[in-house]
């Protein structure tokens, strides 16, 4: 009599499945097979001839996993993208933001920083709050972590990882500009040089900081 | 034997009224459905388990693990309470087509 389970198994090897869903799946269709050969059997039937009946139950089973992986993923599919991208990088941008208001709040003097070819101390563009940054490798760290253990692709760990910075992204990329275009009276008379100093200390350094957290946390945690 | 092609569109409503009797395993719904059509409409495995699983993410049937005194383990479908409820309008669809096949080319629904 053929191992039912283990041919199941092996020819659902790579359906897309969590462990335990793809153990009832494999039990599963094992069992209808064996109650076929069985029923066949009992008709008579030979056992090489039963067994090739059931085996044409699936004339494609390459099709066969991607109609399952259709129809049981999706809802899967949400829930993995929640626990690989949307909580990490929700956590990782709170956590970014209370500690720059916990920053502001102590009272810490900000390292004040002027635009290039301007007169140095008259036209501020960006304020940089070093232990805000010393903070950041840390909070990378712990996005890379939790997208990591939740079985993320690298893109998915690299963007919970940068998150933080994507606002200040959005800023530099479409607030400015917008503002620049709607509005003729930006504040700090905004300059090519000037944005880009304050493109560098918002979105440039935050975003390595958090990186220099999180890619060895990926690295040391895939290690484990 | 039923075209593939018009027994997918019908798959819902006839795994659907299987259920209706009461709990099943898979193979059990496709040797009734064999049966009971006089081998017009025949699921196989793989045609099967798909739509179960469809079927079971839409939450129109639960299926749960279930023991047998011979200790085989399978995994019985029931209809859900919003199963129940789709079957009368997918009889109410499926009627009005054959209805209206009747009144163009002469099908009979009976």
């Amino acid at each position: 009599m053929p191992d039912w389970l283990e041919l199941v198994r092996l020819r659902l090897t790579g359906l897309a499945l969590e462990k335990d869903d793809l153990a009832q799946v494999v039990e599963e269709l094992a069992g209808h097979l064996d109650d076929q050969y069985q029923s066949l059997l009992d008709k008579g039937i030979s056992e090489q001839t039963a067994t090739k009946c059931v085996l044409q139950q699936v004339m494609d089973w390459g099709e066969l996993k991607s109609k399952i992986e259709s129809s049981r993923l999706k809802e899967q599919t949400m829930n993995r993208r929640v626990s690989q991208f949307w909580f990490p990088a929700f956590l990782t941008i709170l956590l970014a933001m209370s500690f720059l208001m916990i920053v502001e709040a102590l009272g810490f003097e900000p390292w004040v920083s002027s635009a290039w070819g301007g007169p140095q101390g008259t036209v501020p563009v960006a304020v940089v709050y070093l232990p805000w940054l010393i903070t950041l490798p840390f909070i990378g760290a712990l996005g890379a972590y939790l997208s990591g253990r939740a079985g993320a692709p690298p893109w998915a760990v690299f963007a919970s990882v940068v998150f933080p910075a994507v606002p200040y992204l959005a800023l530099f990329v479409i607030g400015l500009p917008t503002a620049v275009v709607l509005d003729g009276h930006v504040a700090h008379n905004i300059a090519i040089s000037a944005f880009l100093v304050g493109f560098g200390v918002w979105v440039v350094l935050p975003a390595i900081a958090l990186l220099a957290g999180g890619l060895p946390a990926r690295y040391f945690s895939r290690k484990l | 034997m039923i075209p593939s092609g018009i027994k997918r569109g019908t798959a819902e409503l006839v795994v659907l009224s299987m259920l209706q009797g009461g709990a099943l395993h898979g193979y059990e719904i496709a040797r009734r459905i064999e049966q009971e059509t006089d081998g017009s409409l025949r699921f196989t495995l793989a045609a099967l388990y798909p739509m179960l699983y469809r079927l079971e993410k839409q939450r129109w049937i639960r299926g749960a693990w279930e023991t047998s005194p011979n200790g085989r383990r399978r995994r019985c479908y029931r209809l859900t309470p919003s199963g129940k409820l789709k079957i009368f309008p997918l009889r109410k669809e499926w009627s009005e087509l054959f209805a209206a096949l009747h009144h163009l080319a002469g099908v009979s629904n009976a």
